[in-house]
């Protein structure tokens, strides 16, 4: 199993090079508004990346300084901002609770099966699927939590698994793409695997166009890792089959 | 034309940044004055960065002209506790360098540079003269891994993303953007810069 971890804390470095664009650069943002430590690593790299700047210093021609002055004599000024907000570039305001449409969900989770796998969710929730009942409130919770950290594995008997998980919050999203195809009589089933007994974290629903969930498992504790088997038997209290996915969380 | 004062060079650490700051305060309200003293002492840094992305010299000219209407249009947005001046002016030109390369400049030059990764950093490196900011990066540089250093300069002088940068390399784009943070982290403490 392979555990992906590039999201998006990993990119400050990148993000103070600028060489994020579009969607990245967007989706670092999103999270840096709400994560005091990459802005303020960010901005001590950018001290290092100014460095860089001054270390390629080269002597503009002497017209540029002149045309200057005709264009700043009729370029209006900003006021200065209002309290609290940032620095050129940051326009989008840093906090405030906003309503999650689809697309924001499916844009935080990242990716297109879960996009597609969100979608489906949302279309299904008119009437929510027999066992997993998904509240689109607790989702929300975990993807705006201030630590929501995103995580993506492969699961061994084929598929990949995205997780979205809030330890503050003690809850995760888990959602799935391309799970092989159980037989009627058999479901896969979450687990969180702690220092004592493990426990069950919900059954997945079955399978739609390949996408699986998302479901919210809460009640994480620290140190638990999350587990999934396949299970024939329903209201179990331990797995009885091998673990095909396990993650530290 | 008096060579251009580095903001770094010769004064203790700290008191160019409070004299910028002070033009960029006065820049704030109009000051034109202020202004032209604030250019002088960043227009070098700023020019010599846009061209190393942008390298056409018209284009170069027009980008450092618009960068500078900028840091006039948004003086009053200069916050002290988020970075030193420099660092905002110097952000501001080369996001606007390598916005205006990634919408504009997407043909065979761009691909020529890239074929040559190593550039960025032997302009840096053999072009020492007199600067000393120029000698110390150049210095720090070398304390990084080849991978960290091609891994930035790539980026902050080629203007390539991480993206890019991991296609150049031929290396996991996730690597890359590692080895970015990590070069850049060394790179902030080996000039002492920040915090």
């Amino acid at each position: 199993m392979r555990i992906r971890r590039p999201e998006p804390h990993t990119l400050a470095g990148a993000y103070a090079l600028d060489a994020l664009d579009g969607t990245d650069r967007a989706r670092f943002e999103r999270h840096a508004a709400r994560c005091r430590e990459c802005t303020r690593e960010v901005t001590g790299l950018r001290e290092a990346t100014a460095r860089l700047a001054a270390a390629a210093a080269a002597q503009p021609p002497a017209a540029l300084k002149e045309a200057l002055r005709a264009e700043t004599a009729r370029t209006r000024q900003l006021p200065p901002a209002a309290r609290g907000s940032g620095a050129t570039g940051r326009t989008r305001p840093r906090q405030g609770v906003r309503r999650l449409g689809v697309r924001r969900l499916a844009l935080a989770l990242g990716g297109a099966a879960v996009v597609a796998a969100v979608t489906v969710w949302v279309t299904a929730s008119l009437g929510p699927p027999a066992g997993q009942p998904v509240a689109s409130q607790e989702i929300a919770t975990v993807l705006t939590a201030p630590d929501a950290v995103k995580m993506t594995a492969t699961v061994r008997t084929g598929g990949t698994a995205t997780i979205v998980m809030s330890h503050h919050d003690g809850m995760l999203v888990f959602a799935a793409a391309g799970l092989r195809q159980l037989p009627p009589a058999q479901h896969y089933e979450l687990w969180l695997i702690g220092s004592g007994r493990d426990r069950p974290a919900g059954r997945l629903p079955t399978p739609s166009h390949g996408m699986t969930g998302p479901v919210v498992t809460a009640g994480l504790r620290s140190g638990d890792r999350l587990g999934l088997t396949v299970e024939s038997a329903t209201g179990i209290r331990r797995p009885t089959t091998p673990m095909i996915l396990e993650l530290t969380l | 034309m008096s060579p251009p004062r580095s903001p770094w060079a010769g004064a203790a650490p700290g008191t160019d940044h409070a004299d910028l700051a002070a033009l960029l305060a006065r820049v704030a309200v109009g000051d034109r004055a202020a202004f032209d003293a604030m250019y002088d002492r960043v227009a070098a840094p700023v020019f010599g960065t846009v061209r190393n992305v942008v390298r056409d010299p018209g284009l170069t000219e027009e980008v450092t002209q618009e960068v500078f209407v900028e840091v006039w249009r948004a003086a009053s947005r200069f916050d002290a506790s988020k970075g030193s001046p420099m660092a905002w002016v110097a952000t501001i030109a080369h996001r606007r360098a390598v916005d205006r390369v990634r919408s504009e400049q997407r043909s065979a030059d761009r691909d020529r540079r890239a074929a040559s990764p190593m550039i960025a950093y032997d302009d840096v490196a053999e072009t020492v003269e007199d600067n000393l900011d120029r000698e110390r990066v150049r210095r720090c540089l070398g304390t990084l891994t080849d991978l960290q250093r091609e891994a930035v300069t790539l980026a902050y002088y080629g203007g390539h993303t991480y993206r890019e940068v991991a296609g150049l390399l031929g290396v996991p784009a996730g690597t890359v953007s590692t080895r970015m943070r990590d070069g850049l982290i060394r790179l902030r403490d080996c000039l002492g810069a920040g915090r």
